[in-house]
């Protein structure tokens, strides 16, 4: 491996790992909260692709409009879906409440991306980069203005994120209901209002990324998938519900990723991913940082 | 100053409504045996080769459905690699009719083993887990099989175009004769499985289950070992699942990728839940009801699962424990009626009699 | 509202002019099938601290999570302030100026006792007074202000009891319930949490205060309840009670 390797490596790790940052982060903040798998969390990226699609190709608006387009409608659809297929269930008896939203929260996205496929039809479509350009790192390691943007724009977010918990009245009651539902309860936190909310935020998030990654991937119906699964993947491995267990597996697996695709080509890199996670749920179930008794039965 | 007892104050542990029960009341087992008399007739009834063919389609997917429904609602493992399994059996029946001079029945149980004794393998790490990480867990195998079988690095598989083309079980028969001794091979096999699973579910074993599904507590506390319970249901739904997918590749002649990605997996979770996780008829309705309609959907192949996801999600918001319960809710509520009805009967003679 | 006194099985009679804050009338609850509380009457009025005394698993503790709305109550009534409650949602109780400081905490525990305390005062008009609040607080209860910054998993037994009552004062309550607040506690730290409690009952508070037994609660208590097997078997001062030879033996002889 050369020195421009390993660069090029450490840039990849960089720019992949910020952006599945961006897109998990919005899933451990769900479960923090809601304590549910939102399997409609990647559908939401795909949304966001088609939303920089339209804003950017089709009407030939800005890059900011299209980021504010992408954080609204995503938004939307996020509270959306938390009021119909996770709200009703609550406080009911007689089925387990985590599989049965794992189940909606799936429809969910099936339904989506359905109607995208109705609505967009099957091809995909090419979604303007940002910004294009780009600069030459060091000997020929390329770094991309787009990249660079996606990755300056999640660590954004994510550090946005990061205040609005530590700093805000509605940022302190979402961690309250996320560590002591009871007693945020007692507080007066209204918790059937911060459910939709907090579920929007998270879905807002998951949707500015993917106004970025429809110019990786292009938009189309099924560019969800992906993003789902990479976002479950990094999600288990930092530990389902620690904000910070997230931020270090994003990296990490970025980190495994970039190396993957330089040692053995992109399309082992995905199975070498699932084969890590299969390890890691053997071995270690809780992750990185996530609590071993919400792991183990 | 005595302490006052309250309206039902006793203490329930969940094990005792976890009755023994019999298998099957003596309503299902009329109305299982009812069913199949009415299928067995089917081929002569009907000679329309398309829609017997759906059927036969449509019974394998009930006999993965009721393994399936075996794991995961029965033995409450969220298990979502349930179609690798599946695959496992097909593929493995498959080499052994290309490669060795096994018969084909043969074969086909042969493959069900295999496709038991993977399972099994399965079982064990996911007792450690809670039920989301067993979840991902068993689909990142189904996901690592799949990705194996796509890029068949031993050229075994037949990748993305498919297993090459087998013999099966009656290619010695006309084609017409052929599919109706599918049609009622698999319905023998569905009938089978079902009577299997639901004597099963009211026996020790599946009593245990259900314990260790609803009270792990409670179940620990009993000394029933999760482990043995788990293993021995993963390696009876990974029989049948094995043999469906068996059954699946001699009824095709192959066996394809197509039958394992995330599109079956939804419309198969989508069966098992609308019909009711953990109930006997569960599959067999959630199988029906989809099949009815993703077949009257043919023609418009886009909307199908944006309409079978809202489905998915209507009843499952409303009736979680899907359409047995729904049926059952509707039972009794109408014997509640009834009673109701009986009573003002009882309570109004008393009257008419004073007033004469 | 002014009413008459009225007789409700189980209060003494409250003399004229004394409103009932909180007012429970044949309250029936527990979880699943099983009944804990059965039957239970209680009034607690205006500016007094009622104490509720009974050995542990007899409802004590159900009693003021249904009060406070976290448990649904199977049957009864129960009235805060004139306005009947019973089935409401804890959250919309905490608007009413319920205050429930629960057994065992509850404190949130990757949560610095600040942030904490803050929580207390997430109410849109106790949120505008926080900073008022926090220095209240930390005024009347030793120990706080030093470790603001201390994330609550890393306290003590007794510091954690101190912040969850001071989390239960950073706000304006109309009655302030208290679950045994001596549970688990070396006396020292024991003592200090009553400090405090005598403190909030001399400004007037009221208070519904469960405890499994008389030890601590000499200079609060104007009402002894006595609960067993989810209802109340006796009343009276502390006094009267301390010299019923039955109830010494039973709760004195527990510690």
């Amino acid at each position: 491996m050369h020195l421009t390797d390993v660069i090029g490596i450490l840039v990849e790790t960089v720019v992949l790992g910020s952006i599945y940052g961006l897109v998990a982060i919005g899933m451990t903040l769900i479960y923090g909260t809601l304590r549910i798998l939102d399997m409609s969390q990647g559908s939401m990226v795909m949304v966001g692709s088609f939303v920089g699609w339209g804003v950017l190709v089709v009407a030939g608006w800005s890059p900011a409009l299209a980021i504010l387009f992408a954080f609204a409608i995503t938004f939307a659809l996020g509270t959306f879906t938390e009021l119909i297929s996770v709200q009703p269930l609550m406080g009911r008896r007689g089925f387990d409440f985590e599989m049965v939203t794992f189940i909606t929260t799936f429809a969910v996205a099936i339904v989506f991306a359905n109607v995208a496929l109705q609505v967009f039809g099957p091809f995909q479509k090419n979604v303007s980069p940002v910004v294009s350009g780009g600069i030459d790192i060091y000997r020929g390691v390329d770094l991309s203005y787009q990249n660079l943007t996606m990755a300056l724009v999640s660590i954004g977010l994510m550090a946005a994120l990061g205040l609005f918990l530590a700093r805000t009245r509605w940022g302190l009651a979402i961690r309250a209901v996320a560590q002591d539902l009871d007693a945020a309860r007692l507080m007066g936190v209204p918790v059937m209002r911060l459910y939709p909310l907090t579920m929007g935020l998270a879905s807002a998030l998951a949707g500015i990324g993917g106004v970025f990654l429809g110019a990786k991937f292009f938009a189309y119906p099924g560019a969800g998938d992906l993003p789902l699964l990479e976002a479950l993947i990094v999600v288990i491995f930092g530990g389902l519900g620690s904000l910070p267990g997230t931020l270090y597996a994003a990296y990490t697996i970025g980190l495994i990723q970039a190396t993957a695709e330089v040692l053995v080509g992109t399309t082992w890199s995905l199975p070498i991913l699932y084969g890590i996670i299969l390890l890691i749920l053997i071995v270690r179930p809780h992750g990185l940082k996530g609590r071993p008794e919400e792991a183990r039965l | 100053m005595s302490a006052v007892t309250a309206p039902g104050a006793t203490v329930s542990p969940t094990a005792t409504r976890i009755g023994r029960g019999r298998a099957l009341s003596g309503a299902e087992k009329a109305g299982i045996l009812a069913l199949v008399a009415v299928a067995v007739l089917v081929p002569f009834v009907w000679s329309n080769d398309y829609a017997v063919g759906v059927m036969v389609t449509a019974m394998i997917t009930l006999v993965l459905n009721i393994s399936w429904n075996f794991v995961l609602g029965i033995a409450g493992v969220w298990n979502f690699g349930q179609l690798a399994i599946y695959a496992l059996g097909g593929y493995g029946t498959g080499l052994l009719m290309l490669h060795t001079p096994v018969p084909p029945p043969l074969a086909i149980l042969l493959g069900g083993l295999l496709a038991a004794g993977v399972s099994i393998l399965l079982a064990f790490p996911t007792l450690r887990l809670h039920g989301i990480y067993t979840s991902l867990l068993t689909f990142s195998f189904a996901q690592v099989f799949l990705f194996i079988v796509v890029n068949d690095p031993a050229g075994l598989t037949g990748g993305s175009f498919g297993f090459p083309t087998v013999r099966g079980l009656y290619s010695f028969l006309p084609p017409t004769t052929a599919l109706h001794a599918y049609f009622w091979t698999v319905l023998a096999v569905a009938a089978a499985a079902t009577l299997l699973v639901a004597w099963i579910r009211s026996s020790r074993l599946g009593i245990a289950l259900r314990t260790i599904r609803d009270s792990p507590a409670y179940a620990a506390a009993r000394g029933i070992s999760p482990l043995r319970y788990r293993v021995i249901a993963f390696a009876i739904s990974g029989f049948i699942a094995g043999v469906a997918g068996g059954l699946y590749l001699s009824y095709n002649q192959s066996f394809t990728t197509s039958a394992m990605g995330l599109t079956p997996m939804s419309i198969d979770v989508t069966m098992l839940v609308i019909g009711g996780l953990g109930t006997i008829w569960g599959p067999i309705l959630g199988t029906g009801v989809l099949t009815g309609l993703q077949v009257s959907l043919v023609d418009y192949p886009g909307i199908q699962l944006t309409i079978l996801g809202t489905i998915l999600l209507v009843i499952v918001v409303f009736v979680p424990s899907g359409l047995v319960g729904l049926l059952s809710q509707i039972r009794s509520r109408i014997s509640a009626w009834v009673a109701e009805d009986e009573e003002a009967d009882d309570a109004a003679v008393p009257i008419a009699r004073e007033e004469s | 509202m002014n009413g008459a006194p009225r007789a409700v099985a189980g209060a003494e009679p409250v003399p004229a002019g004394r409103d009932a804050i909180l007012e429970v009338r044949d309250l029936w609850s527990g979880y699943g099938d099983t009944m804990v509380v059965r039957g239970l009457d209680l009034r607690v009025p205006a500016g007094q601290t009622v104490v509720i005394i009974g050995p542990n698993g007899h409802g004590k503790t159900t009693l003021l999570r249904t009060i406070s709305g976290l448990v649904k109550r199977r049957r009864g009534e129960v009235w805060l302030a004139g306005e009947r409650v019973d089935g409401r949602s804890a959250e919309y109780l905490a608007t009413l100026g319920m205050v429930h400081i629960p057994q065992g905490d509850l404190l949130f525990p990757d949560m610095t006792v600040e942030e904490n305390l803050l929580m207390g005062a997430f109410l849109p008009r106790s949120w505008r007074k926080r900073h008022a609040a926090l220095e209240h607080v930390y005024g009347l209860i030793p120990g706080l202000r030093e470790r603001a910054g201390q994330r609550a998993r890393t306290l003590s037994g007794g510091e954690r009891r101190l912040v969850g009552l001071g989390r239960g004062l950073m706000r304006e309550a109309s009655i302030l319930l208290i679950d045994e607040p001596s549970l688990g506690l070396a006396p020292v730290a024991i003592e200090r949490v009553y400090a405090a409690i005598r403190d909030i009952h001399a400004q007037g508070t009221t208070i519904l205060l469960v405890e499994e037994n008389f030890t601590h609660i000499g200079d609060v208590a104007d009402i002894v309840h006595v609960v067993e097997m989810g209802s109340i078997v006796r009343t009276g001062p502390l006094e009267e009670l301390s010299r019923d030879q039955t109830v010494v033996q039973t709760y004195l002889g527990t510690l």
